[in-house]
């Protein structure tokens, strides 16, 4: 082997094996946001709100001539509200299978929409590949948002936030094969992990389900706010298949979300908990 | 291509990939422009280039997205290398060929991003990694290469000429 052709193998090894080192030591979850990358993201947002406006007119210009002009707005806006009322209604059961367990021992008083107090965004931005789920709000520090607020729509969870600039802040999507939602099935009350599978996918999964619970496709899945960020009783999504898992001792079940992932346009960000809220806000 | 030319392109590829073609997306799945742009430059000017742009445009990408630094890096540097080897072996003025070129490659540098998951504990299962990202995002991105191939091909041949 000529010495030319051996130095470039000597050099792309060691340019591959410092990349290796490099991706390991970048993790998210452990390198924080470096200031470059902030004002970066602050200076583009911008272009990214306007260019985000574009394409959604470009959506909607393209679907126009396709449909009936007044049918297609009536029947849009009928369905969004088909789905905010299914929203509500799995809500709405949370909150009555909670009072019934709890009512005799404790004098809740529980609606959740009264315990939050919410932050409205507009998603400028998204993960350039199909692997993560990560979408950019036009909201920062300036605004109030910190790092593990949730983000929602009121259909039902979006994520968590994991990084903030001065004005944008990154969600992690909970269908991000790197995020976990301890979750649990609300008919049931049988608690498992909602975890993502791909960030394309708009579709999650919920494992360790115990193989003696009986689950069932379209029962609905609601965050149980036990070990995670994300308070109790947020609709998930519903089960849309179920399969046992290779140890034998568990299920695992195919989520498709409540909030349509791939088409969010404004989301809620939960900024903070009202005093008498019962559950959690934050932590580990 | 030079990196005066080929950066700002990958600059506009990647705003308008994280945006408008966000509008575009079939069953969540959006074309990558970045992986176009790495393969053609492969494709048409040799693997020495196509990897050195594709580990460029991928260490962009990867700062641009705060993921895992070098995670895109190493994947573009593949599928720009994987299109430089199939350039010089194959037909360089031929559209379907540069297409089904866009594909393999495209696939080739999916699978390699897919491996870098699993070497830093992100788990996807393999079958939804093929068949819902890895297939889905190459067949997209390959679709969409008639739009764009001359074009660049024009660019590079003015290029070539400058030279």
């Amino acid at each position: 082997m000529r010495w030319v052709t051996a130095k470039r193998l000597i050099l792309f090894a060691v340019l591959v094996a410092v990349t290796l080192a490099v991706i390991r030591v970048t993790a998210p979850e452990q390198a924080r946001q470096a200031p470059l990358r902030s004002q970066f993201r602050d200076v583009l947002a911008p272009v990214q709100t306007g260019l985000t406006w574009l394409g959604k007119q470009g959506r909607y210009l393209i679907s126009f001539p396709v449909s009936m002009i007044k049918a297609t707005e009536r029947s849009r806006a009928l369905e969004q509200e088909v789905t905010r009322l299914e929203g509500q209604a799995v809500q709405m059961n949370e909150y009555v299978l909670e009072n019934q367990r709890l009512a005799a021992l404790l004098d809740y008083k529980q609606v959740m929409a009264k315990n939050y107090n919410f932050l409205i965004a507009s998603v400028v931005g998204r993960d350039p590949g199909n692997w993560f789920g990560t979408i950019i709000l036009n909201r920062g520090s300036k605004d109030g948002v910190k790092e593990n607020m949730i983000a929602l729509t009121p259909k039902g969870l979006v994520g968590r936030i994991v990084s903030v600039s001065g004005s944008t802040c990154e969600v992690l999507l909970f269908t991000d094969p790197r995020s976990g939602v301890g979750s649990l099935i609300q008919d049931i009350r049988t608690p498992g992990i909602v975890e993502g599978t791909a960030g394309s996918s708009g579709m999650a999964r919920m494992i360790n389900i115990s193989n003696d619970a009986p689950v069932e496709i379209g029962q609905a899945v609601v965050t149980s706010g036990i070990g995670s960020v994300f308070p109790k009783g947020i609709p998930v999504g519903l089960i849309s298949g179920i399969r046992k898992e290779s140890s034998g001792l568990f299920f695992s079940a195919d989520i498709s979300p409540f909030a349509d992932l791939n088409r969010l346009e404004e989301v809620f960000i939960v900024t903070s908990v009202n005093p008498g809220a019962i559950y959690p806000q934050g932590g580990g | 291509m030079q990196l005066s030319v080929f950066s700002p392109l990958l600059l506009v590829a990647l705003i308008l990939q994280t945006t408008i073609l966000d509008a575009m997306s079939v069953a969540g799945v959006i074309p990558d422009l970045v992986l176009l742009l790495v393969v053609l430059n492969g494709f048409l000017l040799g693997p020495r280039e196509g990897a050195f742009l594709g580990f460029a445009g991928g260490i962009v990408e990867d700062f641009f997205s705060g993921g895992y630094i070098g995670l895109n890096a190493l994947s573009k540097m593949a599928a720009g290398y994987l299109a430089g080897i199939a350039g010089e072996r194959l037909n360089r003025e031929n559209i379907t060929v540069a297409t089904g070129v866009t594909f393999f490659s495209s696939l080739g540098g999916l699978i390699v991003n897919y491996l870098l998951l699993i070497y830093i504990n992100v788990h996807i299962p393999p079958l939804y990694a093929l068949f819902g990202v890895a297939l889905p995002t190459a067949v997209y991105t390959a679709v969409i290469t008639p739009l764009f191939f001359w074009r660049f091909f024009r660019l590079v041949q003015l290029r070539n000429r400058d030279l």
